[in-house]
């Protein structure tokens, strides 16, 4: 799986994150002071980028943690045909299978952009 | 640890995942102590709360149960700081953690200022305040997070479309002109044992906060800003008996350390009461 490493602290609102082996995009990011004892912890939530569930963790901010990394990739619409759609990857000219989510219209010819991870996509 | 929970582990959690091995309650400690306006401590409460829920008998003889059994942990207490802004959203995190699990949060402050968090994580369509004060300052001394507002910022709150305030017995006047609004209704102490609580509630979800000045002095002396003329102690448990079938999130704050132990053991009795008739009634 692409990603890399990184420390809690790091992480902000917008970003993503891995929790549970999942990528998610944190909605928000919240911090603990240590005071004299302890360590200063966070409070991560988020929504899995992908499969749209919320999942939160909490963690001191100078743990280790991966981010997974997803790309923002621009494609034309080939065809539709019923649930799925052949788009067109704008930066290789490969055409890929891609299921149309329900919320959206789209028609050949138009332009969209979707996130990619590994063989997972979503548009934006 | 309160007497009779189990500890709490932290890590991740997914929403509709539960994964807290079947908690059905979650104590969370909340300390903060920034805004209280005559007698401090209430970051002494949670463990004062705790301590002196120790002699307390597993077994409640009521609803035929034991505390040990309900599916309580303790997740200790969320540290405070001087930045309620930020403590309270650090904290309803943790909150909306437990949640997410479905477990009922057991909050103990701390000022009431923390039930704003429990509020805000649990989203009821109703809260019911036990409380001596209106606590419906737009904002106290400036302000907007004084444990003084804290029912004006739960009204704020989408989700929430009722307050009902038992046993308010003091507030200022544009406090009263506030809770004159349709969304508030105030029940004085002499009327809420025959007040038929049940009949707006139900159906609802439902948030109780305890402010522990709620009860009578004599019954709670260990608070910041006593008002007499207050609640009996079997009042008060009654409401909480009451209550805690529908209620997703629970609250008992503004208890602090300035006695032999009786507001906290008051408190930590409305805690196990709370718990005991909501495993019971669901």
């Amino acid at each position: 799986m692409a990603k890399q490493q990184t420390e809690v602290r790091d992480l902000q609102e917008g970003s993503y994150v891995m929790i549970d082996d999942t990528p998610c995009k944190i909605n928000a990011y919240s911090t603990a002071k240590p005071g004299k004892h302890g360590s200063a912890k966070a409070r991560v939530e988020a929504e899995g980028v992908f499969d749209g569930k919320k999942r939160s963790l909490s963690q001191p901010v100078d743990a280790k943690i991966w981010v997974p990394i997803i790309e923002r990739k621009q494609g034309q619409v080939v065809s539709v045909d019923g649930d799925d759609m052949q788009v067109m990857d704008l930066e290789t000219y490969e055409t890929i299978t891609m299921r149309v989510p329900d919320d959206i219209d789209v028609s050949p010819d138009e332009n969209i952009e979707y996130l990619e991870m590994e063989e997972q996509r979503k548009i934006v | 640890m309160f007497p009779g929970a189990t500890d709490d582990g932290e890590g991740s959690h997914t929403a509709d995942d539960a994964d807290r091995d079947g908690a059905n309650f979650v104590v969370v400690g909340a300390p903060l102590d920034v805004s209280t306006t005559f007698q401090p401590g209430t970051r002494f409460g949670p463990r004062r709360i705790r301590s002196f829920a120790e002699p307390f008998d597993d077994y409640d003889h009521r609803t035929d149960q034991y505390f040990s059994e309900l599916g309580v942990e303790d997740h200790g207490d969320i540290r405070a700081w001087d930045n309620a802004k930020e403590y309270l959203e650090y904290l309803e995190g943790t909150l909306r953690g437990v949640v997410w699990d479905d477990a009922v949060p057991l909050l103990l402050g701390g000022e009431h200022t923390v039930s704003l968090a429990g509020v805000r994580a649990v989203e009821p369509e109703a809260v019911v305040v036990l409380d001596a004060h209106l606590d419906l300052y737009e904002a106290y001394d400036g302000n907007e997070l004084s444990h003084a507002s804290v029912t004006r910022r739960i009204l704020e709150e989408p989700a929430v479309e009722d307050v009902f305030v038992l046993g308010a017995r003091t507030g200022s006047e544009a406090e009263w002109e506030r809770a004159r609004a349709p969304d508030v209704t105030v029940v004085p102490p002499e009327d809420v044992a025959d007040w038929p609580l049940a009949d707006r509630l139900d159906g609802r979800d439902v948030y109780l906060s305890v402010d522990i000045d709620a009860a009578d002095p004599a019954y709670a002396p260990a608070t910041g800003t006593r008002e007499p003329f207050g609640l009996e102690s079997r009042e008060l448990r009654d409401v909480v008996r009451a209550v805690a079938p529908q209620a997703s999130g629970f609250d008992v704050v503004e208890v602090n350390d300035r006695d032999e132990g009786q507001t906290a053991a008051l408190a930590g009795k409305l805690v196990r009461e709370f718990a005991f008739a909501r495993a019971d009634g669901r």
